[in-house]
């Protein structure tokens, strides 16, 4: 190679580590904000699930900002990207926490980004809240100290609640049919959930385990057409669950069909307009017209988000409890502070969910969990509420 | 008749799918990886030109196929043309650096949302009975017959018009087709172009059937070992390569474990490989020449 090309080299190495750099620099916050950081899979495979999660957070710290602040101190969120992938989600995690006064870590991601993220947080001594992305079992009662979640979904409390209002609409003499996609805790859910059945006296007649890219859903849909259910379960991500039912539909299946209501449940309950398809979640849906959830609408229409304000509800909550955190740990903040407040923190969350959010020293999940069941009702064409919030204690 | 019905929809999914990825092999000896990625562009364009206009469906799908050729010509000429002469594997690479990058900027400038392009257009997709009773969605149906007319029109374009010769002989000897006046580039650039517009159409079809999103680009590999056990150079061998695969996975779907629907293609793969390397019908020179 002549100098010429050394020269071009040289130049392409030099450029391309300062893009690197400027793509992975972390800006420096302030001493007067309260830093928080977070790693959420923005881009990448299941990005429609976290993406609008990240955003929600992102306009209600702006929101709350443009108010003054917690305790007149603005919140300096910083954001992450790791596509859903361990390795990013623990160099991430890494970058965050050499931040000087990081109060809080989030995490919005899959569940292979937990490991690497949990050992960086509890070597720092910052507390870690998943937001959107499903609470691990070190949440639960007895919880690991500085592990929190605020996610809607709970592996088996779902599905008991499920079960239970399958039972309450047709009794036990039924024959269930299950699906999920093969993804551990889709598959671990809907274990527990045939086996739960099982105890309940309902006959579990298939269960169909969907790789997460299946080009057509249809010869699964057979399988579980051939067993004649009169009811489907599917918890498992949206794309499952309802291509799933699609599927049936779309062979001649009549049966009723229960899913967990994802973000994407209410704009998908009105493209379907299945009156036999119901969705169980914890969060309301927005056509409950709640005075929060126009406020998050004209929140996210001001901002022009590329998000609509119906996926916005997971955010918004998680936004929520950063701001009661940080409010009750005072000025100036501390992870240790930030971390004592967390233990003992009671959320409005202002009809959003069935009841308060609250952690207790050794729960770390909720005290109460809420189930709420909707559907489309064809003959008012519109969502309506099939079972009002039942409430779970979780022990 | 339901089992025959979903080996046929799964077969001509891969099979239309598999066809890009041949078509590029069989004439510049590149493996596209970012098959999958394009393809998905493709069905995104659907999405803009649904939302942007007010066309009948089957103008808009007509529109955002010709748009995605577009696309496949200006990867040619912007980044694969740049690669010519280079070791294959530059260029193998270079398809997975353009597969990321597609990645991240579809969900820029679509956002990681479900799309369902089909309700954009107003296009219904009710089930049809057919003889035996067996259902199939009209979408589906249409698919298999796409399927049909974009291998027949393969066929007829390699054998008989004179571009389709020319890509032929590129692909079997590049440097004598060259010397003989053929335009290396222009035959290049009409393949990726070519080899974008199929997958395009398999996933503007599929995200008609069952929407879009990002996974699709997941889908575009999985009927990558397809191409490989029909024979990369091989249309043909792309076509019987499907019905294996896909016959395989829905009868295991059916009376093992639907697990295994995930990793048999890759078995049967292998299987192949180890009788015979070159695939079902591909030529055992081109891979003495890889």
């Amino acid at each position: 190679m002549g100098n010429n090309g050394e020269n071009v080299m040289q130049k392409s190495i030099l450029s391309s580590l300062a893009v690197c750099a400027l793509l992975v620099a972390v800006p420096a916050q302030a001493a007067d904000e309260y830093a928080v950081g977070l790693s959420g899979a923005i881009t990448g495979p299941v990005a429609g699930t976290y993406a609008p999660a990240v955003e929600a957070l992102r306009l209600y710290i702006d929101k709350v900002n443009a108010a003054g602040g917690v305790n007149g101190h603005p919140i300096h969120l910083i954001v992450q990207d790791d596509q859903g992938q361990p390795s990013m989600g623990a160099t991430n995690a890494k970058k965050l926490l050499g931040q000087d006064n990081l109060l809080l870590l989030l995490n919005t991601s899959l569940s292979s980004t937990y490991a690497p993220m949990i050992a960086e947080s509890q070597r720092a001594g910052v507390p870690l809240l998943f937001a959107a992305s499903v609470c691990p079992k070190e949440v639960y009662p007895p919880a690991q100290p500085t592990l929190f979640c605020t996610t809607a979904f709970a592996s088996q409390f779902d599905s008991r609640a499920t079960l239970a209002f399958v039972k309450e609409k047709s009794g036990t003499s039924i024959n269930l049919g299950l699906a999920a996609m093969s993804i551990p805790l889709s598959r671990g859910e809907i274990d527990y959930a045939e086996g739960l059945a099982g105890e309940m006296g309902m006959k579990a007649v298939d269960k169909e385990i969907v790789p997460p890219a299946a080009p057509d859903y249809t010869p699964f849909a057979t399988k579980l057409q051939q067993a004649s259910p009169d009811w489907v379960y599917s918890w498992a991500p949206w794309v499952t669950e309802v291509k799933t039912l699609e599927a049936l539909r779309k062979l001649g299946w009549e049966g009723n069909y229960i899913g967990w209501g994802h973000i994407e449940t209410e704009g998908e309950l009105a493209r379907l307009k299945d009156g036999k398809f119901y969705a169980i979640g914890a969060n309301a849906l927005f056509s409950d017209r709640l005075p929060v959830q126009q406020d998050i609408t004209a929140t996210a229409t001001a901002a022009n988000s590329t998000y609509a304000a119906n996926l916005m509800t997971e955010g918004w909550i998680a936004g929520m409890v950063v701001e009661a955190a940080l409010k009750q740990a005072g000025w100036p903040a501390t992870p240790e502070k930030v971390l004592a407040a967390m233990s003992h923190l009671k959320v409005d969350t202002k009809g959003l969910r069935g009841g308060p959010l609250e952690w207790t020293a050794d729960n770390h999940f909720r005290t109460r969990q809420y189930y709420r069941v909707y559907r489309w009702n064809p003959a008012s064409n519109g969502i309506e509420v099939v079972k009002d919030w039942t409430a779970y204690e979780v022990h | 008749m339901q089992l025959a019905v979903n080996i046929v929809v799964l077969a001509a999914t891969y099979a239309l799918i598999a066809c890009g990825y041949v078509l590029i092999y069989r004439v510049s000896r590149v493996l596209n990886l970012a098959h999958g990625e394009l393809m998905m562009v493709g069905a995104y364009l659907l999405v803009t030109v649904a939302s942007a206009s007010a066309l009948p469906p089957l103008l808009a799908v007509g529109l955002a196929a010709a748009l995605s050729l577009g696309v496949g010509v200006l990867v040619h000429l912007f980044l694969m043309r740049r690669l010519t002469g280079q070791p294959a594997l530059a260029a193998v690479l270079t398809t997975i650096g353009l597969g990321i990058l597609l990645r991240g900027l579809v969900v820029l400038l679509w956002s990681a949302e479900q799309q369902h392009p089909a309700q954009s257009l107003g296009l219904a997709n009710p089930p049809i009975t057919l003889f035996g009773g067996g259902r199939i969605s009209t979408l589906s149906l249409a698919l298999v017959l796409t399927t049909g007319a974009v291998y027949g029109g393969l066929f007829a374009f390699l054998r008989f018009s004179r571009w389709g010769i020319r890509m032929r002989a590129a692909g079997q000897n590049p440097l004598l087709a060259a010397q003989r006046g053929i335009n290396l580039n222009g035959i290049y650039a009409v393949a990726w172009g070519l080899s974008t517009f199929t997958g395009s159409v398999a996933g503007i079809l599929i995200a008609l059937d069952s929407g879009l999103d990002t996974t699709m680009a997941t889908i575009g590999l999985k009927a990558f070992p397809v191409a490989l056990v029909g024979g990369l150079d091989s249309l043909l061998g792309s076509l019987l390569g499907a019905l294996i695969v896909a016959t395989a996975e829905v009868v295991l779907i059916q009376y093992v474990d639907p697990l295994l629907s995930d990793v048999v293609p890759f078995l049967i793969l292998m299987a192949v490989l180890l009788a015979r390397p070159w695939g079902l019908f591909g030529s055992r020179e081109e891979l003495d020449r890889v």
